[in-house]
């Protein structure tokens, strides 16, 4: 057991360092709000794939991770990440049986939760964001899960 | 059709409650500390050290691009680049030969005034790193720091004009807010009759506005904006950018004023930061000599 978690966390952790190199690579302006949250993504598929291995932790300081290069509120996507991580933890074994059209639904969801969390801590703290376009992130996640999916197997196998 | 492979995700996950709430509590601490007390700013500039190998990861490959293009580009380029340079040059040294006597008399006025606020001490050029922060905010991040003496509020000038201001600085990076930041206000006067006003920026990269003119100010399309120095936090007398439109409806009491920014805040990749005399004599070290850009 303890060697297996062991074995787990170097993809974990790579995984995350790349989509957390994804979340800032420039790109040009329209294109920009369309840009997925990589990061978030990754972050649910640990949390789905081998939530003992410490999903929650990544999600936590994946979080962290982001709250310093998008230079918000230390927190904040900390936060974000920490309740809907749990949340997919918690859904994992519905969402391992579901179909692909399914999964992507509940992966929107979870994305729009997490979009939400920000939003409100972005008007708690009195720095809102009020545009329209924060919210087709979670569009474009869901319609990447898939892809993720067959990439993060491809990763796992090795 | 399901990709998960692992059984371990069938045992129980003993504790995700608590462990859910315990970072979540965390994360929420995190979040008023750093907003009410603003005693964080330690721990960010260590973490943003951490994340500062990522930033350059990404980054490099687009230099390197910039940096290959540069040393491939031919010789006639180089020559025709040179020629033009030269003439801007003349141009320049033209335009400057009145410039010590005009700031030797702005001086002598300042001095009348008993106000040198706003004079520009010393600058250090930074260049814009390829990394992109935030899609919804109007920043940019520049690889000079608190190492190279850079400070929280420093103003912030490209070519063209006033750029932005340091909003927070980490050891080796600094991200600078521009002046087109929807949270991001500016002290300016028009300068054909010294008309002063706040330029608010709108989260529009090209487009300021001046919310607090009255109906009847005196403003015209064409006007240049120039930061007056109230406040402390710019230099005095440079260009913000040029008034693009003026809607005046009569039934309101304040008119409605577009500007274009003066600076090229989508493309400029160096930026100078300046230090402002009198902060300069109290808070800093003996000025060291002003680093040479690399071009």
């Amino acid at each position: 057991m303890m060697r297996e978690t062991r074995i787990r966390r170097l993809p974990m952790a790579l995984s995350a360092l790349v989509a957390l190199a994804l979340a800032v690579l420039p790109l040009p302006a329209v294109v920009d709000a369309f840009r997925p949250d990589f990061l978030v993504l990754v972050v649910f598929y640990w949390c789905i794939e081998s939530p003992r291995a410490g999903g929650l932790s990544l999600a936590f300081f994946s979080g962290l991770a982001l709250d310093v290069i998008h230079g918000v509120v230390l927190g904040q996507h900390a936060l974000a990440l920490t309740l809907m991580g749990a949340w997919a933890t918690n859904l994992r074994l519905r969402i391992r049986v579901f179909s692909m059209l399914s999964q992507c639904l509940v992966v929107f969801a979870l994305l729009t939760g997490y979009q939400f969390v920000l939003f409100w801590v972005d008007g708690a703290t009195g720095n809102p964001v009020t545009t329209f376009s924060r919210w087709l992130a979670p569009f474009i996640g869901a319609l990447l899960w898939p892809v993720l999916l067959g990439v993060m197997g491809k990763v796992h196998e090795r | 059709m399901v990709a998960f492979r692992s059984t371990e995700a069938s045992g129980r996950t003993t504790g995700l409650l608590f462990r859910c709430v315990l970072y979540s509590l965390l994360a929420l601490a995190l979040i008023v500390v750093d907003k009410r007390y603003d005693n964080l700013g330690k721990i960010r500039r260590l973490l943003s050290v951490v994340a500062y190998p990522v930033q350059i990861a990404v980054a490099s490959p687009f230099e390197g691009w910039h940096w290959l293009r540069d040393s491939v580009t031919t010789r006639d380029v180089l020559r025709a680049d040179k020629t033009k340079l030269e003439a801007e040059l003349r141009v320049a040294q033209f335009r400057l030969q009145r410039y010590e006597a005009l700031e030797a008399e702005t001086q002598r006025l300042r001095a009348l005034r008993e106000n040198t606020a706003g004079v520009t001490d010393r600058f250090v050029i930074g260049d814009v790193m390829n990394v992109d922060l935030d899609a919804f905010r109007e920043r940019v991040l520049v690889d000079k720091g608190a190492s190279d003496g850079i400070y929280a509020g420093q103003a912030v000038l490209d070519s063209g004009g006033v750029f932005g201001q340091v909003a927070r600085v980490g050891q080796l990076t600094s991200e600078v807010i521009l002046v087109s930041d929807a949270a991001h206000a500016i002290p300016v006067q028009i300068n054909r009759n010294g008309l002063r006003t706040v330029a608010v920026g709108t989260g529009d990269t090209n487009r300021l506005k001046l919310p607090y003119l009255p109906t009847s100010a005196d403003v015209v399309v064409g006007d240049l904006l120039v930061t007056s120095g109230l406040g402390g936090g710019f230099p005095a007398g440079y260009p913000v950018g040029t008034i693009a439109e003026v809607k005046r409806d009569p039934a309101q009491s304040l008119a409605d004023v577009d500007v274009k920014p003066a600076a090229a805040l989508d493309r400029s990749r160096e930026l100078l930061f300046v230090w402002l005399k009198p902060q300069a004599a109290e808070l800093l070290p003996p000025p060291k000599p002003t680093p040479v850009p690399k071009k």
